[in-house]
């Protein structure tokens, strides 16, 4: 089902990169909601099934790998797309990539320009791409 | 003399001989011949016939040519006898005889010759056991001094802390220490000699002693990391081996293998918390530096299209880099002031404008997290002798981690009081916020302790409370408690020797 307006999930415990990020996406024309923790951006994204999800790796509740695993197993939001922001700096294992949907994985500090070129690259060039930013 | 009267002696002294045949006739005749002449004598008086002199003269001396004759007929003809039963009884003073004399040597002849030899036999064989008693009292010294010793190799083993297991060439244990008999659950007494299998059952280690005493090279030495598990604890242990190479032992062959265990486990676990730390650590920075990142590209990408957005920004940035100096100030803090670089400069302060400075500072940060902050104080002028950095540092501490563990729409309330019987004020930091187990309470000021459930929860160093403990207790002779309910709330509270106060009717 593809919406006129693609919807944004962002997800992050940190209320600033939230509002810094749902501005930029805003600001392009996206529409955006947001989630504080694992839990509740699952909750969010079962109800709402948004076309892409930005999510932060180290979360209280839920784990952002957790959360992208639990979205790969539900019917609704099993194809869904998920970056991942993480200050972690490490690469993601091989078997926990496959057992999501994550296309790209960014590191923090972030560049909200970067976060941009990606979700439309996500979004609009329908090709699932691999990329990691050092 | 013929050949085979010739013994192991060798040598030619037949002159020796030949005199002391001659001399051996000499006295056989004389023996002869006064024997002779008192038998004769005797038997004529007891008789009672006269015999002439001459008679009496010649049965002297044919009974004495008799007897010298029988005298060498026996030594000519069983001469070789003869000898070979005075070298015989020589042969036990052999050693001591080539000692003394140093020249080859020919037993003599004749009686005398054997009497001399049966006791020189018997001198020599009184010397030779003076000399074994000799002997043996020297080696019972020798096996006492090894045995003192082998005691001393093994007190200096039982003095080591690491253990320590020697094994030979068939790899039975040949040494043990205390230690070694305490991991591995063995009797030390009974260890000795026994097969390495029947005293260690760690087959991990087995192999590796084995494969250190077959590798032939030449001086070896290897670390390995080891693990034991301990009645369910794992401990882990720095192994080395080295193989020892014996000069009674072929050449280059290992004769045996020292094995020493050093336990590392500690060293393991500081290991390991000091890398969680540093990574903590560095993901904390990277936290408020994303912000800061972020919100700055922003303005330069003109995404802020009004002033009220713009001097939004302004101000997370601004919030966000103080954030960032905390942070980095606590690390350092920590240290600094544990390892006394840091010199506490106390002087009069006012507690209270202290501490309201302090919660300004972390409503920015109250506000991100929908948290109530406030600050209320029964006192208003309430004066301690302390350092202002150190205290306030103590409370941003207490106040941002009430923020850090306190939900959405929850409250952090920072209350101070003053007790002028005890001569103390006391504040009080109280959140609604997750609160903390039992178990967690003793160990919340610890260096690195953070709570496990907690750690999902939010980041942290396990650095703010340990800087908090050691400000009040440590620096001002103060004290810090903690008390909290899991699911309601926590109170970190501490006091401070008071200066002077005065009391006001309410609070701001």
């Amino acid at each position: 089902m593809k919406r006129e307006t693609p919807l944004i999930l962002v997800v992050d415990d940190e209320i600033h990169i939230l509002h810094v990020v749902k501005m930029k996406l805003a600001n392009a024309g996206y529409e955006v909601i947001t989630a504080e923790d694992g839990e509740e951006a699952l909750e969010i994204a079962l109800q709402q099934q948004p076309d892409l999800i930005i999510t932060d790796y180290q979360m209280p509740y839920l784990t952002g790998l957790d959360l992208c695993i639990a979205l790969k197993q539900h019917e609704t939001t099993r194809t869904t797309p998920a970056l991942m922001l993480t200050a972690r700096g490490f690469s993601l294992a091989r078997k926990h990539l496959d057992q999501t949907n994550i296309c790209g994985v960014i590191s923090k500090p972030f560049s909200p320009r970067e976060i941009l070129t990606r979700v439309v690259e996500q979004v609009e060039g329908e090709v699932s791409t691999w990329g990691h930013t050092p | 003399m013929n050949e085979a009267s010739r013994h192991t002696y060798g040598g030619s002294a037949e002159n020796q001989d030949g005199e002391k045949v001659f001399f051996g006739l000499w006295l056989s005749v004389g023996t002869g011949i006064v024997a002779a002449a008192t038998f004769g004598y005797f038997s004529i008086v007891a008789s009672g016939t006269t015999l002439d002199i001459s008679q009496i003269g010649i049965a002297s001396i044919s009974i004495g040519l008799v007897l010298a004759l029988i005298h060498w007929m026996i030594f000519n003809l069983y001469e070789s006898e003869l000898r070979r039963v005075i070298a015989h009884t020589e042969s036990l003073v052999e050693v001591e005889r080539s000692e003394a004399h140093g020249e080859t040597y020919r037993p003599k002849l004749g009686l005398m010759a054997v009497v001399e030899a049966v006791d020189q036999a018997f001198e020599g064989l009184r010397q030779r056991m003076e000399r074994m008693v000799r002997q043996r009292r020297e080696l019972e010294v020798q096996v006492r001094v090894s045995d003192a010793a082998r005691r001393h190799a093994e007190a200096i083993l039982g003095s080591i802390s690491d253990a320590v297991i020697v094994t030979d060439e068939f790899n039975e244990v040949v040494l043990a220490n205390e230690t070694a008999a305490d991991i591995f659950q063995f009797e030390l007494a009974t260890s000795l000699r026994k097969p390495l299998e029947q005293v260690v059952s760690d087959p991990t280690l087995i192999k590796l002693i084995r494969d250190t005493r077959e590798d032939d090279a030449l001086v070896h030495r290897r670390k390995v990391e080891h693990h034991i598990n301990h009645h369910g604890e794992t401990k882990f242990y720095e192994a080395a081996l080295s193989s020892l190479v014996g000069s009674a032992t072929e050449r280059g062959k290992t004769s045996g293998v020292v094995t020493v265990l050093r336990d590392i486990t500690q060293e393991k676990k500081i290991a390991e918390t000091k890398n969680d730390f540093v990574s903590n650590v560095s993901h904390e920075l990277r936290t408020p530096l994303s912000s800061i990142k972020a919100y700055m590209e922003m303005l330069v990408d003109g995404e802020a299209n009004d002033e009220q957005t713009r001097s939004e920004f302004y101000n997370i940035i601004q919030g966000e880099t103080n954030r960032l100096s905390r942070l980095i100030d606590n690390v350092l803090n920590i240290s600094r002031i544990e390892s006394g670089v840091v010199r506490v400069q106390r002087e009069h302060i006012s507690l209270y404008g202290l501490i309201k400075e302090a919660v300004e500072v972390m409503k920015p940060q109250a506000r991100a997290k929908n948290v109530e902050l406030i600050f209320t104080s029964q006192v208003l002028l309430v004066q301690v002798f302390a350092d202002g950095d150190m205290i306030y540092q103590a409370v941003i501490n207490l106040v941002s981690n009430a923020l850090k563990y306190t939900p959405s729409r929850g409250r952090v309330t920072v209350s101070m009081d003053a007790d002028q019987h005890r001569q103390i004020v006391k504040v009080n930091v109280t959140d609604t916020g997750v609160g903390i187990a039992e178990e967690d309470l003793p160990h919340l000021f610890e260096k690195f302790y953070r709570v496990k459930d907690h750690k999902n929860l939010a980041k942290g160093t396990g650095l703010g409370l340990n800087l908090v403990k050691h400000i009040i207790d440590t620096v001002h002779a103060g004290s810090v408690k903690v008390t909290s309910r899991v699911g309601m709330g926590s109170t970190f509270a501490f006091t401070l020797p008071l200066v002077s106060y005065e009391h006001l009717e309410q609070g701001p």
